[in-house]
């Protein structure tokens, strides 16, 4: 058996080590030191991103035999996730030290779950996957319920791990069913496999349905939405922000994969399926984000809407849409960060979660309703935000692969949704509230809403570096014959 | 090959008997040995060496779910163990390096559970 160069884990390997410091350090220090663990972790994982960057670039290996992947796909997604990271560390940093307790251990597990986001866009084999994924769905129970004294936290913590259980069995039993009828589990065999077959046999057509719905309970896609609302409305606002965006790019990092690698040959076969999931859960997502009046449902209803635009790059799988729906990605998590971290810094003030506390915003901190404006209409699709021009890039590519029909409907609904996000605009600029007592932002929450502010203006107005980065992780997972005509 | 494979059934069905014989000279032994004087506590069933609970829902503390978690921990290792005692003179020295690091991360495990208290009973 050849020895692996595991040397290429490097960034795995030293995230865990970070968390493992943090553990350690956690033990050793005073309750009230502990709080500087915010600013390990996050100097942390700048270095490490910055390391990942100049170390795995141009690399481009198999590890155990195709079991874990270093190529372009894997390396975009890790300094994706490394980046994420410090953003919900930096996020949390001041409302972990006004609601929650033990920070140390906070902090730790953030970074494990890091490391699982890393180690699910390397995963070219399907028990790897799930393992990595397991790794990050557990770090985020734990996360879920770390108000412990908030009944609600633990109600949604308890959701979250009974549902996640639910998703993760029948995400196994889908495994088993494909590995039963193509007697493999890596990427690239089941690809051969659906390639050699004449008819694909109703085993592997169960089998990958149910592991599409066992993502799709990660994903929170219709009809398997049901825990999202209660479980983001519980969780303490960061990890809200967290499992809103961490986890959702980085199921789409495997999902994607998964697909591209593996279905791709019986993609007739799935495609509607994908179609008509994509096209519920934009619609339900959308309808029933009207009615809310808590901004955590809000905004819960509002990613199971962009989890539906989002998995139509899925269901009109080609090179180009590979790239839309990373690239989507990209513009959903700069701009869904932004508002979480603009909400984050109104709550570290004034700990109230329903819109109407968002009334007169516009008098008491220009700067929040401002940068707040500017996230609700990116995420509605406005033009040169960055909403718009990924929104763009994904839905041209489903026409040009024929799903004109789920473009329209993704416009129709990107229409309903600028309802919702205007009503909260209304709420800041026209509604007044008695209290004008303005609202001071802290520093780093400061700093980052503007890093976040500019770059969802620069997604928008000039996208090109970021097209061609992506475009050289699709090149990765999709065969050269297919990219030739891209 | 046939006679390696009875050779190693061999040794299995050997070790049934032996263990077979273990118990039951055990369950003798107690049988000739033990006292019996029957009181009303004995005949409750067993629930980990606790009176049994009068009510369903009653509380159960949460140490008894912490020590199980602990317990498993070990458990597992365990499991890892067997197959890597039996490779790793044969293969590369990394194979070694490896497990002594898995080892490190449980041992720091259990280091950090105890000096957060959690293997005080209280």
């Amino acid at each position: 058996m050849p020895v692996v160069n595991l040397s290429l884990l490097l960034p795995e390997f030293l995230v865990a080590a970070l968390a493992f410091a943090v553990f350690a350090a956690d033990l050793f220090m005073r309750p009230r030191q502990r709080n500087v663990l915010s600013v390990v972790s996050a100097v942390g994982l700048v270095a490490i991103g910055v390391f990942t960057y100049w170390f795995l670039q141009g690399k481009s290996e198999s590890l155990y035999n195709g079991v874990l992947k270093i190529d372009n796909y894997s390396l975009f997604f890790k300094v994706f996730f490394l980046a994420m990271g410090v953003m919900i560390v930096i996020a949390s940093a001041s409302f972990v030290k006004q609601y929650l307790s033990h920070p140390g251990e906070y902090y730790g597990i953030l970074l494990f779950s890091v490391v699982g986001m890393m180690l699910m866009s390397g995963a070219g084999e399907l028990l790897t996957a799930y393992i990595s994924l397991e790794l990050l769905s557990f770090s985020l129970y734990i996360m879920a319920s770390y108000a412990r004294d908030n009944p609600k936290s633990n109600e949604a913590g308890i959701k979250y791990v009974l549902l996640g259980a639910l998703s993760s069995a029948i995400l196994l039993y889908g495994i088993s069913m494909i590995y039963g009828a193509t007697g493999t589990t890596t990427f690239s065999d089941i690809a051969a496999a659906l390639r050699n077959l004449d008819a694909v046999n109703p085993r592997l057509l169960i089998g990958m349905a149910l592991v599409l719905a066992g993502l799709g309970f990660k994903l929170a896609a219709v009809p398997f939405h049901m825990w999202a609302p209660d479980v983001y409305e519980g969780a303490p606002l960061p990890v809200t922000a967290y499992i809103a965006i961490g986890s959702k790019v980085a199921a789409f990092a495997l999902m994607l994969r998964l697909f591209g690698e593996a279905f791709l040959p019986a993609i007739d076969q799935w495609r509607m399926l994908v179609a008509i999931l994509a096209a519920l859960t934009m619609s339900v997502g959308n309808l029933v984000a009207l009615a809310q009046t808590n901004m955590k449902r809000l905004l819960a209803y509002s990613s199971i809407a962009h989890v539906g635009y989002l998995l139509i790059g899925i269901a009109a799988l080609s090179p180009m849409a590979s790239t839309g729906l990373m690239f989507y990605l990209v513009g959903y998590s700069a701009t869904n960060m932004l508002l979480f971290a603009a909400v984050i810094a109104f709550y570290n003030k004034e700990p109230r979660d329903d819109i109407s506390a968002l009334a007169g915003l516009a008098d008491r901190s220009p700067f929040l309703a401002g940068a707040m404006a500017a996230a609700l209409f990116s995420l509605s699709g406005l033009p040169f935000f960055a909403g718009f021009i990924v929104k763009f890039y994904l839905f041209s590519a489903a026409t040009h692969e024929g799903l004109l029909w789920l473009a329209g409907l993704a416009i129709f609904n990107s229409l309903v949704s600028l309802y919702y996000y205007l009503m909260i605009i209304k709420q800041m600029y026209i509604n007044q509230s008695p209290d004008k007592t303005p609202i001071r932002v802290s520093g780093g929450m400061a700093a980052l809403v503007i890093a976040l502010v500019i770059a969802v203006f620069v997604i928008g107005l000039y996208p090109a570096p970021f097209v061609d980065v992506i475009e050289s992780a699709t090149r990765t997972i999709f065969p050269a014959t297919m990219m030739a005509s891209y | 090959m046939p006679q390696e494979y009875a050779i190693n059934y061999g040794a299995v069905v050997l070790a049934a008997i032996v263990g077979l014989m273990a118990v039951l000279f055990m369950f003798l032994t107690n049988y000739l040995l033990a006292p019996r004087r029957s009181s009303a506590i004995k005949g409750l069933p067993f629930e980990c060496g606790v009176p049994a609970a009068p009510f369903t829902w009653s509380q159960i503390n949460i140490r008894y779910y912490i020590f199980a978690i602990l317990f498993l921990v070990f458990d597992v290792e365990a499991v890892f163990l067997f197959p890597w005692v039996i490779i790793y003179l044969k293969s590369a020295p990394i194979v070694f390096y490896e497990m002594l690091v898995f080892l490190a991360i449980l041992l720091f495990g259990l280091l950090y559970g105890w000096k957060k208290g959690m293997l005080e009973w209280q």
